[in-house]
């Protein structure tokens, strides 16, 4: 598999904090790649570099080929990387089908073909019965769900989910799981950062591990969970113990 | 087909229609009344200008009175220092109200919320006393208007109201449509997007200050052709009267009484606002100057209390939770 996003020696400051300290990895096109880490480790620093929310103070990002670090937000999703925010941000006083909408105007701008892909998307994330309700007025699972659609509705080669599962019910859980599979399916290539080890780890081709502002392991998530770095760092020994029993059972 | 679908595919060409017919069947002459329905038109014309920007874009402008006074100095500077047909004027002042709002936007679209809006107080300000010392364009006297010949090519009418009715129809036309146009296509729904979250918007491809910087042109494009025929019709302009806080908060707060960032919003608010401000000030006059202002003041305020949404608020607000609530329950029921 060939890499569609090359992050290398990226390292991000604000004033005297060193948020992301030299950072590289490939994510390879068509997988499924988790950046995981404790708290304050810099997953979503790195995530908004990559997104053209930050400009990084240092290195390269680069998606099928072309630099990306520094361009705006609304270039970098004009190349084919939506995002998702951590902190759901629906368009409230719109529908949810116009929230989905605005993100299919950008591959379709002609209405017929919008309102098509728009319908998909609305399937996709199995949102079809709260196509008409307020996007401000939803549970938090169907709003986790709605940033998915609306940055799926945007055609994207590569999709970046910011703790698309944090904070859910285990139903919705399953139900998000069951989207990001559907998304792989669909031939997309995912980025997400995310906490829920549970959520993660089955579905992830491939792990990396932040912790401080740098890379301290990159992997399979059966290799992670055994390293003793990201033991100590993050995952702590119970996790360690408890996926040897499940995968001893 | 239900009359909702109805109202919402013919409701616009029917109501044009139906007023066009109006100087037909003679209600539209010399009188007073007529003064009022083409105040009306004029100002649903203004306020719907205001609301691109103002409303689907919620970039809350102070500024509208600026624009519209460049396109009343277009107007009048043509006739009485170019000593021409207004037409040209109107065309000149509408673009330079368009490029002077990109221009003075820029900047201030850094700014957010509240602080966009003193922004554009600070601007009505510089421009009101520029025009006031600016001897070219009249200074604080302003420039008045000679006699002329009635008729289109001056768009003037010195007795039979008739002319301006259908004038300030057109306009009124235009900017309806226009913005009916805006409101159904892709950029209607950027506008609306950037105004609910401009980080969401631009993380869809977006370019917000973009879409802004467009809609504000556009809003201060009709703006000013509403200052040029305000200035037809008064046959003079000067600088309180065109570029001030006054002028602007008509934009705003009739749009706000009507409802901010739907379609209807501007007409019924002036419908309601220009009766009330018209008739006040020929009856109420003896109370002394202002009393309008007083009224349109304690309207403002109660609406503001007990609707937020405005008129079209309270006639659609009860259906709306109505029908909010139904889905409500029918979702519980549905769920496992």
């Amino acid at each position: 598999m060939s890499a569609i996003l090359q992050v290398e020696g990226v390292s991000m400051k604000f004033g005297a904090l060193l948020a992301n300290k030299d950072v590289s990895f490939d994510v390879e096109e068509g997988a499924i790649v988790g950046l995981i880490g404790p708290n304050g480790a810099g997953k979503t620093t790195l995530f908004n570099c990559v997104a053209g929310f930050y400009k990084p103070s240092a290195g390269s990002i680069r998606f099928r080929g072309e630099e990306i670090a520094g361009l705006p937000s609304y270039k970098v999703a004009r190349k084919g990387l939506a995002r998702t925010f951590q902190v759901v941000r629906p368009l409230k006083e719109m529908s949810v089908f116009e929230n989905i909408l605005v993100g299919a105007y950008l591959g379709h701008p002609d209405n017929k073909h919008a309102r098509e892909v728009a319908e998909e998307c609305l399937e996709t994330c199995f949102l079809q019965d709260w196509r008409d309700w307020p996007a401000g007025d939803m549970t938090i699972g169907n709003k986790k769900r709605l940033e998915v659609a609306r940055a799926l509705a945007t055609s994207p080669r590569m999709i970046l989910l910011d703790e698309a599962v944090a904070g859910l019910t285990s139903t919705e859980v399953r139900e998000m799981v069951e989207v990001i599979k559907r998304l792989k399916a669909n031939g997309l290539t995912v980025l997400m950062v995310e906490h829920i080890m549970e959520a993660i780890m089955p579905i992830a081709d491939k792990i990396v591990v932040l912790a401080s502002g740098e890379k301290i392991a990159e992997g399979a998530p059966k290799d992670i969970v055994r390293d003793p770095k990201v033991i100590t760092a993050y995952l702590g020994k119970k996790y360690a113990e408890a996926m040897d029993k499940g995968a001893g059972a | 087909m239900d009359i909702r679908k109805f109202l919402s595919k013919y409701g616009w060409p029917l109501l044009l229609a139906a007023l066009a017919a109006l100087p037909l069947v003679g209600l539209v002459g010399p009188g007073f009344s007529s003064h009022v329905l083409i105040t009306i038109l004029l100002t649903a014309a203004m306020a719907q200008a205001w609301n691109l920007i103002g409303g689907y874009g919620g970039q809350v402008s102070f500024g509208h009175s600026v624009f519209f006074g460049i396109g009343a100095y277009g107007a009048a500077f043509a006739v009485c220092v170019g000593k021409t047909t207004p037409w040209p004027g109107v065309i000149v002042g509408a673009l330079l109200a368009a490029v002077t709002a990109v221009i003075v936007s820029y900047p201030c679209f850094k700014l957010k919320g509240h602080y966009f809006a003193i922004a554009t107080f600070a601007v009505v300000e510089i421009f009101n006393r520029v025009f006031m010392i600016w001897d070219w364009v009249g200074g604080a006297v302003g420039l008045d208007y000679t006699i002329l010949e009635d008729g289109w090519r001056n768009f003037t009418w010195s007795v039979d109201k008739r002319g301006y009715y259908l004038g300030a129809l057109a306009l009124f036309a235009l900017v309806f449509t226009v913005t009916r146009v805006i409101e159904r296509s892709r950029f209607g729904y950027y506008l609306r997007a950037v105004r609910e979250g401009q980080e969401t918007a631009e993380s869809l491809g977006v370019n917000s200050t973009g879409v802004k910087l467009t809609a504000m042109a556009l809003s201060a494009f009709l703006a000013a052709l509403c200052g040029a025929f305000f200035a037809q019709y008064n046959f003079r302009v000067d600088p309180p009267m065109v570029m001030s806080l006054d002028m602007s908060m008509k934009f705003v707060l009739v749009a706000i009484l009507g409802g901010i960032g739907t379609f209807w919003g501007p007409l019924l608010g002036a419908l309601v606002l220009i009766p009330l401000q018209e008739y006040s000030r020929a009856y109420l006059a003896k109370l002394g100057s202002g009393v309008d202002l007083i009224i349109f003041g304690l309207i403002i305020i109660l609406m503001m209390v007990y609707q937020p949404g405005g008129i079209l608020g309270i006639l659609t607000g009860t259906k709306a939770r109505k029908a909010r609530l139904r889905a409500r329950l029918a979702a519980e029921g549905g769920a496992k």
